[in-house]
Order: structure tokens, then C-alpha cells, then sequence
């Protein structure tokens, strides 16, 4: 059974620049694996398709958290595929899909992730209350 | 449980069933007849409602009466609500990101 979400942000940025951001180490580290409390010690990206990534968030209160996946699709800048794994919490590999399109001066992001897991609840619950202080620090 | 949850709203006669047990308690039979499929298709689908604890059934002498259980519809909507929210969240960081002078 394949749970799916989706969710669509627009963009001042070209689709380029959003795309990219993905594949540079340094950029996906603070966005898409990173915690506000959490420091990133390992950064790893290796974009082709086939190729891996490795994310390593050192958190206070839990430690090493290793993230792992394997790019599927690679298609700049329309289309970026990538399985995801987080083995402290699951041994599920759930697969994330963007898709960006051109929009006025910016462009439009689609985000599918499917087949997130029940175990996973808790600690989304967890890193969802982490990630809102975050927020609140950002804006 | 959510993969239960998920699979048994995965299907329309499924979700009608649910729509009629919200506004109320309903037997066996009362709840097939608006339905054109046979009461063993039904029934069948009835007891996937209850592995997902969706419905719950009660035997009133020889009458078995449905009802439905909310919680494990709240439970799938806020997993969805909560994955949502965090993907949501990662892309506001990326749009400060993109925004910082390079």
C-alpha cells in the first residue's frame, strides 16, 4: 500500500537555481535534512543517477541521524527523483519525486512522497514540533 | 495500521459505507440495500472496514449492528497533515536560501 503527499510551493527563484539547490551538499544539508538544534557533519552527494547521497545530522538529544538515498531520475531542471532512508527510524525506502516548472519569472515545484512509514509517526511528530521552533528562529 | 486505514478508504463503496455509518448506527442489511453489488460483496467489504477497526459491530439479539470509529480516520489525516507540513516547512527554508546574496 503506497501512501502518497504532495505538496506545491512557487518560486521567485528559476527552476535552475531551485534544482541545483537539491544536488549542492551544502545547500540540500540545510534545508532538506537539517534541524534547527541538529549540526551537519557529513554531507555527501554524489549526482548521477545511480549515484548516492549521505547526510549525517548530529543531534543533542538523539545523536548521528544518517540519511541515504539514491538518485533515480536526474532530468535538470524539470525533474529530480530520489529514494530516501532514514534507518534509525524505519527500514523503509520511500521514494520522493519533484517536479518543476517555469513560472512567470520564477517556477513552481511539485513535491510526491510516497510510501512514508507508520513507524515513522512518532519521530515525524517529534521533528515536526523541532522544525516549527526552527521556523519561528528563521522568519 | 495506517497502510490498513489507507487501503480500506481506497475504494468507493468503502467510503460510502463510512458516510452512511457517520450518521448513524446501521444493520447489516439496512446498510447494503442502497448499493447495486450483493450483500456477500458488502459483507465483504464490511469486515475490511473492520480489520481497519473503521467499523465496529454489535450483536443485538440475532441482528448484527455497524457502527463507525473515527479514530483511525484522524490518525491518517494528521500523518498526512504532519508529512505535508514538514515537506511545506523544507521548502520555505529552500525559498530563504535562494534568497540569500550569493
Amino acid at each position: 500500500m503506497t501512501r502518497t503527499v504532495t505538496v506545491t510551493r512557487r518560486f521567485d527563484a528559476s527552476a535552475e537555481a531551485v534544482f541545483d539547490a537539491w544536488l549542492d551538499p551544502k545547500k540540500a544539508g540545510r534545508f532538506v535534512f537539517a534541524t534547527p538544534t541538529g549540526q551537519m557533519v557529513r554531507a555527501e552527494i554524489d549526482a548521477r543517477v545511480g549515484g548516492k547521497f549521505v547526510f549525517v545530522d548530529r543531534r543533542p538529544e538523539m545523536g548521528d541521524v544518517l540519511h541515504e538515498g539514491e538518485y533515480l531520475e536526474i532530468d535538470r531542471p524539470r525533474r529530480l527523483v530520489f529514494t530516501f532512508l532514514v534507518p534509525q527510524y524505519s527500514k523503509e525506502v520511500t521514494t520522493v519525486a519533484l517536479d518543476i516548472r517555469p513560472l512567470g519569472a520564477g517556477c513552481e515545484l511539485t513535491l510526491t512522497h510516497e510510501g512514508v512509514l507508520p513507524d515513522y509517526e512518532a519521530q515525524t511528530q517529534q521533528g515536526w514540533g523541532m522544525i516549527l521552533d526552527g521556523l519561528a528562529k528563521v522568519v | 495500521m495506517l497502510d490498513d486505514t489507507l487501503l480500506a478508504l481506497a475504494d468507493p463503496t468503502r467510503r460510502a459505507i463510512l458516510a452512511r455509518l457517520s450518521a448513524g448506527e446501521a444493520r447489516v442489511t439496512e446498510l447494503a440495500k442502497p448499493f447495486p453489488i450483493s450483500l456477500n460483496s458488502v459483507s465483504k467489504h464490511i469486515r475490511l472496514l473492520e480489520r481497519a477497526d473503521l467499523v465496529r459491530r454489535r450483536r443485538a439479539g440475532r441482528e448484527h449492528i455497524l457502527s463507525i470509529n473515527p479514530q483511525p480516520l484522524d490518525e491518517a489525516a494528521a500523518w498526512i497533515a504532519e508529512t505535508r507540513a514538514i515537506w511545506a516547512h523544507r521548502l520555505e527554508l529552500l525559498d530563504v536560501i535562494l534568497k540569500e546574496p550569493s
